[in-house]
């Protein structure tokens, strides 16, 4: 795409998401074998594979919540590379482990995030449980409150770990709403087993695990 | 993503409030800090008495005191992020730095209103003669700042631990020894009518050398 | 491998020559001996914080584990060596002063370090991911740096001290005899010695322990 001013609707931005080698273990267990791939034109991406075999460790390092133990992830929006510290900036994230403030109402939990609260929450039908706290939530509500987070703002580039969820069968036909906006939008990154989701992307990355028995 | 806390002294401000909104709602950081610095006072007023006239014993005291209050209270902001599991959306929303800034002011806030409480109490138990207010308010103040400047630190990296809150104490300790000698000798001076000055200078350059150190490692606290 | 003999045989000359050959100072007579253990374990002790410090700031810099295993042997050495210094210290200063321990301003920094590495290593303990161990204290010891400089240049400059000053006698003012000053130098030289080959030995240690570890994964 060409220079320009970049607005993060509406045109659909030229992010990228390369891993070089990208590897991680905790301590000696090896979380993440090593990956490298490249996905450069946007639309659905899905990461599948069994319990362990790191779909979540892909996400979160991705996303530049982890530091690798080798090799190394490239996020370029617009032919720029951003640093893991600034990745935040231009991604939606949601994730099991992304948990809300139990003290305060959904709204004051995406109102911390950004000002665009109840547009967000209005997208995953969450709008007439605005003044509700997190605490009083169940866990479908909650993981839709996580997928109202990482659409905040129209973020160029999704990252989903298992947005599915404990969602109902509307719950997954909204997720499968949010994963096409985004695509629209950019690329969207899922780790997921689950048919319905994984259908909705092109390519595939498929992790194996390695502690489990899999190996041939 | 988020243009809420985008910015950084946009972050430090959300995280500020975010953090006031949360005390008010839950209460029990600010509850259970009163009530342990006013045990504290009690235990130290009752077992050693009034004594108007041994101002030196009564600055070492104080400090004692309130030292014990910022290590029961400070490293609560962070463990309770931890606990909640919260700690990764808020690394989604703020730089290490805005979050650990936005902590710290809350910290020095915290520590303010223990001191509005504590300090005006461990005066009239122990029949401590008035203080030179001025000079003591301000070493009051500076304290606070060094020992919030340095706890924040601290307290954002026991929270990743396993021991969490019983590693704090032994871990903020050697760095609030030069903020204990500084105050207490400073506190001491006031009351005899000495100049508060020298410790004053040390509180200042302590606090400033160790923001600086800290804002270099903030960058640090999360990685995972 | 007769490096270490040597350092063996270099260290027992230094003490023996300490009490056989050296004179004693005439107020602190058989005390002069303490200075022979207490004097390089001393030295030794802000070398080690040092070097642990170094490595710290090193490996959050570089993120090699190995110097994260430097920072840790380091640190470890120096509570050795720290713990030697002081009740070596504090006997002297029981003989000479009259009580076990005064809170000298030399006391003060001593009993700040030994809490700093009781503290670092007790932050080791309790963190179990290696990553994440050596991420965590090597942020501890370097904002640790800090009132570290402060207890040693400032503390001292502001309350009197009753500690002698050795670096102050050799430069003149009271003589020390040459031959306690020589095995004295000696034994500082031997210590290091010996810090820095046990460092060795512990920081390989670690790389094979390493190794092991991520063979049986």
């Amino acid at each position: 795409m060409n220079g320009g001013t970049a607005t993060l609707t509406a045109r659909r931005l030229a992010i990228a998401v390369e891993a070089r080698g990208l590897r991680h273990r905790f301590g000696p267990r090896v979380a993440l074998e090593p990956q490298t791939f490249s996905f450069g034109e946007g639309g659905v991406v899905a990461a599948t594979g069994p319990n362990g075999s790191g779909k979540s460790t892909l996400l979160r390092i991705v996303a530049g919540l982890l530091r690798p133990s080798g090799g190394e992830s490239v996020v370029t929006l617009d032919g720029r590379a951003i640093s893991a510290f600034d990745r935040r900036k231009v991604l939606g994230f949601s994730s099991p482990e992304l948990s809300f403030y139990d003290e305060f109402t959904t709204s004051e939990n995406l109102e911390f995030a950004a000002r665009s609260a109840l547009a967000a929450l209005e997208r995953v039908n969450l709008a007439e449980r605005a003044g509700d706290r997190v605490g009083t939530l169940s866990s479908g509500l909650r993981q839709r409150l996580r997928l109202a987070f990482a659409t905040l703002g129209d973020p160029p580039l999704l990252l989903l770990d298992e947005p599915g969820s404990h969602l109902d069968d509307d719950g997954h036909a909204l997720v499968e709403r949010v994963v096409r906006e985004g695509a629209g939008r950019g690329l969207v990154l899922l780790a997921t087993n689950d048919e319905r989701e994984w259908r909705l992307a092109e390519r595939r990355i498929q992790l194996r695990g390695r502690d489990l028995g899999h190996s041939a | 993503m988020p243009n809420g806390a985008s910015s950084s002294a946009a972050a430090i401000w959300a995280i500020l409030r975010k953090e006031c909104r949360s005390e008010w709602r839950t209460r029990y950081g600010l509850s259970a800090a009163l009530l342990f610095a006013v045990t504290t006072l009690t235990a130290v007023s009752f077992a050693a008495g009034r004594m108007p006239d041994r101002t030196d014993v009564l600055a070492a005291l104080l400090w004692i005191v309130l030292l014990f209050a910022a290590l029961a209270a400070l490293a609560h902001s962070f463990v309770r992020e931890v606990e909640a599991h919260t700690l990764t959306l808020l690394r989604l929303l703020a730089s290490p730095s805005s979050i650990a800034l936005g902590k710290l002011i809350f910290n020095l806030l915290f520590l303010g209103v223990l001191e509005l409480v504590t300090v005006p109490l461990f005066l009239v138990l122990m029949g401590a003669p008035p203080p030179n207010w001025g000079p003591f308010l301000l070493l009051l103040a500076l304290g606070s700042a060094a020992l919030a400047a340095a706890a924040t630190l601290v307290a954002a990296l026991i929270a990743q631990t396993r021991g969490r809150g019983a590693l704090f104490a032994a871990l903020a300790l050697p760095l609030l020894l030069p903020v204990l000698a500084a105050t207490v000798s400073g506190t001491r001076a006031q009351w005899s009518g000495g100049s508060v000055a020298p410790a004053a200078k040390l509180l200042i350059s302590y606090t400033l050398a160790v923001m600086a150190v800290s804002l270099l490692l903030y960058d640090h606290l999360w990685e995972e | 491998m007769t490096l270490r003999v040597w350092l063996f045989v270099w260290v027992a000359a230094g003490i023996a020559a300490g009490f056989l050959w050296a004179p004693v100072v005439p107020v602190l007579e058989d005390t002069t001996r303490v200075f022979y253990f207490h004097f390089p374990a001393a030295i030794i002790t802000p070398v080690a914080l040092a070097w642990s410090m170094l490595h710290s700031a090193l490996y959050l810099w570089r993120r090699d584990l190995a110097n994260d295993d430097h920072a840790a042997a380091a640190a470890e050495l120096g509570l050795l060596f720290c713990v030697a210094a002081t009740v070596s210290g504090s006997i002297w200063a029981h003989s000479m002063w009259g009580s076990y321990w005064n809170w000298d301003p030399r006391e003060t920094s001593i009993f700040f370090v030994l809490l700093l590495y009781g503290a670092y290593l007790a932050l080791r303990a309790s963190i179990e991911d290696p990553a994440r161990r050596a991420r965590l204290s090597a942020v501890y010891s370097c904002v640790a740096f800090v009132p570290g400089l402060f207890l040693i240049f400032v503390v001292p400059r502001i309350y009197f001290s009753l500690h002698p000053d050795p670096l102050l006698n050799s430069r003149g003012k009271a003589d020390m005899d040459g031959r306690i000053m020589a095995c004295a130098v000696a034994l500082v030289l031997g210590f290091g010695a010996l810090f820095f080959w046990m460092l060795s030995l512990r920081v390989r240690l670690g790389r094979v322990e390493r190794a092991r570890e991520s063979v049986a994964s």
